[in-house]
């Protein structure tokens, strides 16, 4: 929530993508500012997940750009700059079951960071204890609750020291009584004056951590506004019609 | 999973699980009769065994060569079928294809009569002097059939299990900053390891057997000194008989060899 300094961290202008004949952005153009934390809504299939998975290239895109900070997403070593870069946290987790929670927050900093297991393993403790689940590092994600696999996503993302991270609906797998913890170690985050972009439909969290809120509809965006103004006062008649929905 | 978890917090479950499996009485059953077969009646049946013998360990040891290199092959083949690069592909989707699409037996006659010709041939094109005297090892030809077909259905085996890895893993990979191969190895191939053990096992046991039809390729397993017994004895049932009954020791104790290896990552897994 710090003030936004005027160069952005992602800039993304007039991005389109497809999928086959299915259009899911349509000219999307996004700037965040370091230290923001935006959040995304729109209803179900406006292309919010693609968005997302253009800013680390999880998905490619046909026309249009994205830069960020100032690496542009075009070559292969790009690519993977930018994915170190930026940390990215998944509906379902995709925690790798095949290993402890504490390998988990490790494995990418002793295979990309080039990091020695010792200061990987401390650095991964002390963002076990971060994330409030210091006493599982031993077990498989198998044997968590999905609010605590969730947070041990966080940590393994935060490992990588991104200096952005992007959520994807990362409440929405969880049962009602989880999600608060969840949200819990979002905020601090967005306290320490982490950029991140946030697809979630948790009001609660928008209201007291975005700094804008942006409605997509249809691979476009439809407005944008600090999330009280938005959910409060809408000027579109999509964003209205999408809000009476979800509020 | 879930079942198996509410399970174990049966007393006397987990015990039971990691008991010897019941089925190695069977194994136990064939080794009795074939102790005594040998030992009632040492002729023919403890003549029949010591003359194959050797035999024996050449299919153990065909069969072992050849598996390992069909281990090695068939993952090379498989990533080559996953790859981003279209040649690659291409190229081990023809071989796939061409080594299932042909019968092994016709593919060993080929490596050990029509293989060497060739590279004669080639020789004696280029001048090239060891190629024109080129004579094929029984041996390394037929280890060099079977894995050559083999490696073709093991990839295939290693492909569906390397799918078989849902695609948010690799995303979660390569969202860390793993290269494409990077997430293969720490990722995607120790989760699709745990669910082809049980068919590459099978694998084995399919080979073991299949490396009888070397013996047609003027290699001296198993099969080929039990014909050569016969011929001299004139006893084909006594003779076909023990090693019908050797070849079902080795693939009985396999089977169960698999059975266990299954039922251990199965319990590590969780
Ligand atoms: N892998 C894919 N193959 C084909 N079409 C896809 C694929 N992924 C997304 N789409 C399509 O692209 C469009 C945008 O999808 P996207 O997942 O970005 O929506 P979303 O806003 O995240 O929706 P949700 O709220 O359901 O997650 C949809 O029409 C969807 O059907
Ligand atoms: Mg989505």
């Amino acid at each position: 929530m710090t003030t936004p300094s005027p160069t952005p961290i992602i800039q993304i202008e007039n991005l389109h993508k497809h999928y086959g004949e299915t259009a899911a952005l349509n000219g999307v153009s996004l700037n965040v500012y370091p230290g923001e934390v935006v959040l995304i809504i729109g209803p179900s299939g406006s292309g919010k997940s693609t968005l997302l998975r253009c800013i680390n290239r999880l998905e490619t895109f046909q026309a249009g750009s994205v830069c960020v900070d100032d690496i542009p997403l075009t070559t292969a070593e790009n690519i993977n700059a930018i994915r170190t870069e930026v940390g990215m946290v998944f509906q379902s987790f995709n925690l790798f079951p095949h290993l402890t929670v504490l390998e988990n927050v490790t494995i990418a900093q002793k295979v990309v960071r080039k990091r020695s297991p010792e200061e990987a393993e401390e650095i991964g403790r002390a963002l076990l204890a971060k994330v409030g689940i210091p006493e599982k590092e031993n077990d498989y994600p198998g044997q968590l609750s999905g609010g605590q696999q969730q947070r041990v996503a966080i940590a393994r993302a935060l490992a990588m020291n991104p200096k952005i991270m992007l959520f994807d609906e990362p409440t929405s797998a969880l049962d009602p009584e989880m999600i608060q913890e969840v949200l819990d170690v979002m905020l601090q985050l967005a306290k320490e004056g982490m950029t991140m972009v946030v697809v979630s439909h948790e009001m609660g969290f928008a209201r007291a951590a975005a700094d804008r809120a942006v409605l997509m509809d249809e691979g476009l965006i439809v407005e944008e506004a600090v999330p009280d103004v938005l959910f409060s006062n809408p000027t579109q008649d999509r964003t209205k019609a999408f809000l009476s929905k979800i509020l | 999973m879930q079942i198996r978890k509410e399970l174990e917090k049966v007393p006397g479950f987990e015990v039971a699980n990691h008991q010897i499996d019941s089925w190695w009485w069977l194994v136990a059953a064939v080794v009795a009769i074939v102790a005594l077969l040998a030992g009632l009646e040492p002729d023919p049946y403890w003549r029949i065994i010591k003359f194959v013998s050797d035999g024996l360990l050449v299919t153990v040891g065909v069969t072992i060569t050849a598996f390992i290199l069909t281990l090695v092959l068939g993952l090379l083949t498989a990533l080559g079928r996953l790859s981003n690069n279209g040649f690659v592909r291409w190229f081990t989707t023809i071989y796939v294809e061409v080594a299932r699409g042909v019968p092994l037996l016709v593919q060993l006659l080929f490596w050990y009569f029509a293989f060497p010709s060739i590279i004669q041939a080639l020789g004696r094109l280029i001048s090239y002097e060891p190629f024109e005297h080129y004579l094929a090892n029984p041996f390394v030809m037929a280890i060099l059939g079977l894995t050559f077909c083999y490696s073709a259905y093991m990839s295939e085996i290693y492909r569906a299990g390397i799918q078989s890895v849902p695609k948010g893993q690799n995303e979660a990979a390569r969202s860390l900053g793993m290269t494409h191969n990077q997430s293969m190895r720490y990722v995607i191939l120790p989760q699709a390891f745990r669910t082809v053990l049980p068919p590459v096992g099978n694998e084995f046991i399919s080979l073991l057997k299949d490396s009888s039809l070397v013996s047609v390729v003027s290699v001296a397993d198993i099969t080929r000194r039990g014909r050569e017994f016969m011929a001299a004895s004139f006893l084909p049932v006594e003779t076909w008989m023990m090693i019908a009954l050797i070849y079902l020791i080795m693939t009985l104790i396999s089977a169960r060899v698999v059975a266990w290896i299954e039922r251990k990552t199965q319990t590590e897994a969780r």
